[in-house]
């Protein structure tokens, strides 16, 4: 038992360190990934819903491969795949071979595409619930389409989805840990390398799963106070 | 052999990990500087091994400490998961990988060799409590390069089949010995492959796979763990053949110029004992190659 | 072209000789995870506090965690605890498919646990205290008016939940099971050769969940009563009730 003690401490033999080096790589990875998945769905929603044919078409083609995929195999693909491509495309156009993407980068990018494509839907349902004659009015008294989006969608569409932001912000939290085969050292695969070198599995993947408990229970009560600070304006 | 998982290389994010080691070599070297990032998987004791604090330890970063030098290298050594290493390399995330890479005819399609600058033996591990503990000739070294092949070494392959038939062996995903593996035992064994090397240990010492075949270097320390002592060596060791020629470093093969830098420190540490002391440190046995006695041993160079 | 036509017939070949590995982990924990889910929904409507609380530790724990860290936690954890290795329970751990199918039957039979029990919620009260006032009680009750709606009112999310399942069958490849992601990499082990093989995996994973997909929307479209109207009109026959 002294032996687990010290394995989890910040002695010369203890992991505490780089178990929370873990965590906050975990939530590095996750803010950024969510961050390029909100932008991105921003743009997806707006095709889908504004844009021309062909566009509404890509994203939709988008949305169902996103959503289809195993996000294991987004990761395992960009990071095997996307370097390949780079040089192959640098050869092709005579450019100088270029730095290639750090995992934490491609991490961030393959979780961000796929949780695009779940928080487009959201922003697209966000936009739907908007009652029509808000636009109609919007229209009437002259409004532009950046102020229509300002004034009328934005401030609207916020409240609507942030609860289900919330959701997609837990999904990236978890699908995160699926990055340890990039080998970056998040938590997941800090918890990994430490129950295999120490020969301690049950200890440490018991740890690292009360350390996700930590993070999912903060960031949902966060979400929790987020949204009733949105609605403070609707009670009585 | 083997290494695990990839992991990536990020070049500012595992230095801010401090999974980075940096060496600037002295100017000693005639050729102007140059700076190169050096790939291991800090998971394959005792080769190379990851400190709960990050820093990365054993016989490669020790002895690329002093390669560097004597090359005027500034290199930077980043743990990576092995089995994403090679594409790694290609993709020019990294220059170099010392992960004891052994020097095999099938990597030597993909990749180049550095001289070797250690060489070791695969041998066995199973459980005390399997009937495998009991196979046949244990000790015997087997050289598959050995030509003719001796009767005796013939005689040992084929009860070695006949010992694993039906039997679950776990290897690292894209280890050394699935040349080996695959011209001696297909069909006769099931092969399990993991991610990393911690990854199989559990499952042996669990007993979710028969055995493993891996080097000595790994495995006797290993065995020496007060929670591996269920576990015990057996059966023959194997050198030569499939199993390749020493341990060398992964390069390119259109980065010539590095490997003649990288292959003269080798062959100076190799003469002058330096390989020979780092061995006796981290293995408790002497590694050292014969760089010119074998000629496989020095096939491994850069092809053109 | 040609030499690359062929390799990906080949890797495809390959791939989907393991169809039939993913899909049995999806059967096994999909039909697994929604008896439990079942259970778990009965415990979260119980009186006493009990049932009720190991309902929402079972979310808490199983919906706050990574899948792939409980898989690896089954798997390699359990794998050390004595009784468990050294007893009658090894036959089953033992197997990386069985602990895939353990892992992801708790972990989405707390997901699907929480659409049945939001589901149950929208049952309309009318309906339920129209089939009181009809004389019906407990199960017949359950039977003849909650499960229905229960059902229709779920079936949209549960099919989506369903398609996150068969993505996440793709994590038994981490701890060696030869699914189609799992071939997939030995496969890019031997041949290098990423882009093609993954994006046949990924084919496969498309075509299995569009047809997942066009089953459930079928099923869906058969209990959607507004369409259904005839087969509803006919009133329920009391029979049962004398």
């Amino acid at each position: 038992m002294m032996d687990d003690l010290s394995l989890l401490g910040f002695g010369p033999d203890g992991w505490a360190p780089l178990l929370l080096k873990g965590c906050m790589l975990t939530l590095a990875v996750s803010a950024t990934s969510m961050a390029i998945g909100t932008v991105l769905g921003v743009l997806l929603a707006w095709a889908r819903l504004k844009g021309p044919r062909w566009l509404r078409r890509t994203a939709l083609v988008y949305g169902v491969v996103l959503r289809g995929v195993p996000e294991l195999l987004v990761i395992l693909l960009l990071y095997f795949g996307l370097p390949s491509l780079i040089l192959s495309l640098a050869e092709t156009f005579g450019w100088d071979a270029p730095g290639l993407p750090p995992p934490f980068l491609i991490g961030s990018l393959s979780v961000g595409l796929v949780s695009a494509a779940y928080q487009a839907e959201i922003f697209r349902g966000g936009v739907g619930a908007i009652a029509k004659g808000q636009f109609e009015a919007a229209r009437a008294m002259g409004f532009s389409d950046l102020q229509c989006f300002h004034r009328i969608v934005l401030p609207q569409v916020a409240r609507i989805v942030l609860p289900a932001l919330g959701n997609v912000w837990q999904f990236n939290l978890k699908d995160s840990a699926l990055i340890a085969v990039t080998g970056l050292s998040e938590l997941m695969r800090t918890s990994l390398v430490a129950a295999g070198s120490t020969r301690h599995p049950f200890l440490f993947f018991g740890v690292a799963m009360a350390l996700y408990l930590v993070l999912t229970t903060l960031s949902s009560t966060a979400f929790h106070y987020g949204g009733r600070y949105s609605n403070r304006w609707d009670r009585g | 052999m083997s290494r695990l998982p990839r992991a990536g290389v990020g070049f500012g994010l595992a230095a801010a990990l401090s999974l980075a080691a940096t060496w600037a070599g002295a100017a000693w070297a005639g050729e102007p500087q140059r700076a190169i990032v050096i790939g291991t998987e800090g998971a394959f004791p005792p080769w190379n091994i990851t400190r709960p604090d990050g820093t990365l330890i054993g016989f490669e970063p020790d002895l690329l400490q002093i390669l560097c030098q004597r090359a005027n290298l500034r290199c930077q050594l980043v743990a990576q998961d092995w089995d994403g290493m090679i594409g790694a390399l290609q993709a020019h995330k990294i220059d170099v990988i010392a992960d004891a890479l052994q020097i095999t005819p099938a990597r030597k399609a993909v990749l180049a060799f550095s001289l070797p600058y250690a060489i070791t033996t695969g041998v066995f591990v199973t459980q005390k409590d399997s009937p495998l503990a009991r196979m046949a000739n244990r000790g015997l070294v087997l050289d598959l390069d050995a030509s003719p092949t001796p009767e005796r070494q013939t005689e040992a392959l084929s009860a070695l089949r006949e010992e694993l038939r039906g039997k679950t062996l776990g290897v690292a995903i894209s280890s050394t010995y699935d040349g080996f593996l695959d011209k001696y035992l297909a069909g006769v064994i099931t092969i399990k492959s993991y991610r990393t090397m911690g990854e199989r240990d559990l499952d042996l010492l669990s007993g979710r796979i028969d055995l493993t075949l891996d080097d000595t270097t790994y495995l006797r320390p290993l065995l020496a763990a007060p929670d591996a002592r269920d576990l015990v060596l057996v059966g023959p060791e194997l050198i030569g053949g499939e199993l390749g020629a020493g341990e060398g470093f992964g390069l390119r093969k259109d980065d010539t110029a590095l490997a003649e830098r990288l292959n003269a420190a080798i062959r100076s540490a190799v003469e002058d004992g330096t390989v020979r002391r780092l061995s006796l440190k981290w293995f408790k046995a002497d590694a050292t190659p014969a760089l010119d006695a074998r000629p496989g041993a020095t096939g491994g160079g850069p092809q053109p | 072209m040609g030499e690359h036509l062929t390799f990906i017939a080949s890797v495809t070949a390959l791939l989907v000789r393991a169809v039939p590995v993913t899909l049995l982990i999806l059967a096994v924990s999909g039909v697994c995870a929604t008896a439990l889910a079942t259970g778990l929904t009965a415990m979260s409507v119980a009186r006493s506090p009990l049932p009720r609380l190991i309902q929402r530790t079972w979310t808490f724990l199983f919906r706050g965690t990574p899948l792939i860290l409980q898989i690896f936690m089954i798997y390699y954890g359990f794998a050390m605890v004595p009784w468990i290795r050294h007893g009658i329970l090894w036959t089953a751990f033992r197997d990386p498919v069985f602990c895939t199918c353990l892992a992801m039957t708790c972990c989405c039979s707390a997901y699907i646990a929480e659409i049945f029990r939001g589901a149950l919620a929208a049952v309309p009260r009318g309906e339920i205290e129209a089939g009181r006032a009809c004389g019906m009680t407990g199960f017949m009750l359950l039977r003849r008016v909650i499960a229905p709606s229960l059902v229709r009112i779920a079936l949209p999310s549960y099919s989506n939940e369903i398609i996150m399942m068969t993505k996440s069958t793709s994590l038994a490849s981490t701890i060696t099971v030869l699914d189609i992601t799992g071939v997939a990499q030995q496969v890019i082990a031997h041949s290098y050769r990423t882009l093609e093989v993954f994006c046949a995996a990924a084919a496969l994973y498309l075509l299995i969940n569009a047809g997942l997909s066009a089953l459930l929307a079928a099923l869906e479209r058969r209990l959607d009563v507004d369409r259904a109207v005839p087969s509803i009109s006919v009133p329920p026959t009391l029979e049962p009730l004398s």
